[in-house]
C-alpha cells in the first residue's frame, strides 16, 4: 500500500505506463477516500457503490491525461465530484419514485456496517445534525467545507477542483465556519453529549 | 489593535482558521502572542477535527471491490466490425468487377455483331451481283474443266492467239 506522497506519484507514473498492479494499488489507495466523498454527498450506500466503481473506471481510462502525477487525489476528487453532479441531476427526475427517505437507509447501512447495536443510536443522530449543518450551507459552501474538513483537501486543491480562485474559497469557507459554529446540536454531538 | 487589551472577534478567529495569512499584521501578531485568542482558533479547529473525524469513522465502508477493465484478448465477436466492412469491402469490389465485365463484354458483343453484319452485307452484295449479272447457262458448261486436252483446244477454237492464228 502507497503511504507517501512519493509512493504515489511512483504508482501513478506505472500505472500510466500500463502496469495492471499498480493500476490496482491505486485504486485501494483511494477506494474508502472516494467512497466516503460519495457517501457525503449521496447519502446512500448503494448508490456510493455504483458511483464508487464508474469513478475508477473513468481513473483508469483517462489517467494517460493527467499531466502531473503529484496531483492524482484532486485531479480524482474532481472527476468525483462531477460524476456525483451527474447523479443528483437524474436522480432529481426520477426522485418522484422514492420510497424511503435516504437518511434512513443511510443510518441503517451504517449501522450494519459498524455491527454495533449501540452506537446505533449515536450513527443517526450523528448523520441527521450532519445532514442539517450541510443542508443549511449553499451548495457551493457545502462543497468547499466537505473537501476541507470531511475530505481533508487543501484551500489550492480545492481551488483547483472547483476551478475558483483561492480567495473565493477562502470566503465560501469562512460562511461555512459560521454557520457550523451556529449549530448546536452538532456541537453537543461532538462534545460527546449525545454518546 | 491593541494587541494587550482587545482579544479577536469571532469572525477573526474564522478567518485564522481558514487561512491565518490572510489576516492582517496587527491581528496576526496579536493571535501568535494571546493565548485567549488562541485558545478560541484551538477550539474551533478542534471541533471541526473532530468533525472530520466523526464523519470518517461513521461513514459505511465500501462492501463491494472495484472492478477495474481487464485487457483480455478480443473474442471474435469484438471482431465483428471488421467482418462487416471486409464483408462490404468484398461486396463492393466484387460488384464493380461485374459491371466492368458486362461493360466490356457488351462492347465486344456488339463489335462481333457489327463485323457479322458488315460480312453478312458483302456476302450479300456478292450474291445479289452473282443473280443480277449471271452467265447463260453455256458458259457453266464451257468453263467445266473435265478435260483439260479438250479444254485446251476449245479455247483455240473459239479465241484463237495470233500465234495459232499465223500458226494457221
Amino acid at each position: 500500500m502507497a503511504d507517501t506522497y512519493h509512493d504515489v506519484t511512483d504508482l501513478v507514473e506505472k500505472a500510466r505506463a500500463g502496469n495492471r498492479a499498480s493500476l490496482e494499488q491505486l485504486v485501494d489507495h483511494f477506494h474508502k477516500d472516494v467512497f466516503r466523498m460519495v457517501y457525503y454527498r449521496t447519502y446512500s450506500p448503494m448508490d456510493a457503490e455504483d458511483l464508487t466503481q464508474e469513478i475508477f473506471m473513468k481513473m483508469s481510462k483517462s489517467l494517460s491525461s493527467l499531466k502531473d502525477a503529484g496531483s492524482i487525489r484532486p485531479w480524482l476528487f474532481r472527476i468525483a465530484l462531477n460524476r456525483v453532479r451527474d447523479f443528483h441531476r437524474k436522480k432529481s427526475i426520477l426522485s418522484f419514485f422514492g420510497t424511503t427517505t435516504e437518511l434512513e437507509a443511510a443510518a441503517q447501512a451504517t449501522a450494519e456496517n459498524h455491527n454495533n447495536p449501540a452506537n446505533t443510536m449515536m450513527l443517526k443522530e450523528f448523520q441527521s445534525q450532519f445532514r442539517k449543518l450541510t443542508d443549511s450551507l449553499s451548495q457551493r459552501e457545502r462543497e468547499v467545507f466537505m473537501l476541507r474538513f470531511v475530505d481533508h483537501l487543501g484551500i489550492r486543491e480545492i481551488a483547483g477542483i472547483l476551478k475558483k480562485g483561492e480567495s473565493t474559497v477562502k470566503t465560501h469557507l469562512y460562511r461555512a465556519i459560521k454557520k457550523f459554529r451556529q449549530n448546536p446540536g452538532l456541537h453537543r454531538l461532538l462534545k460527546g453529549e449525545l454518546l | 489593535m491593541n494587541s494587550k487589551n482587545l482579544h479577536l472577534n469571532e469572525d477573526q478567529v474564522i478567518r485564522s482558521v481558514v487561512d491565518e495569512n490572510d489576516l492582517t499584521a496587527t491581528v496576526g501578531s496579536h493571535l501568535s502572542t494571546c493565548l485567549v485568542c488562541q485558545g478560541k482558533k484551538q477550539q474551533i479547529e478542534q471541533q471541526l477535527s473532530t468533525l472530520g473525524r466523526m464523519a470518517r469513522e461513521l461513514a459505511p465502508l465500501p462492501r463491494r471491490e472495484v472492478r477495474l477493465p481487464f485487457d483480455k484478448p478480443r473474442s471474435l465477436w469484438s471482431w465483428r466490425p471488421v467482418f462487416v466492412a471486409g464483408f462490404a469491402a468484398v461486396l463492393l469490389i466484387a460488384g464493380i468487377c461485374w459491371y466492368a465485365l458486362v461493360t466490356t463484354s457488351q462492347e465486344k458483343m456488339m463489335s462481333q455483331i457489327m463485323r457479322e453484319t458488315k460480312k453478312d452485307e458483302q456476302l450479300m452484295a456478292e450474291i445479289y451481283a452473282l443473280e443480277e449479272y449471271a452467265p447463260v447457262d453455256l458458259y457453266p458448261d464451257i468453263s467445266a474443266e473435265s478435260d483439260v486436252g479438250y479444254f485446251d483446244e476449245f479455247l483455240r477454237f473459239v479465241s484463237p492467239l495470233e500465234a495459232n492464228q499465223n500458226a494457221v
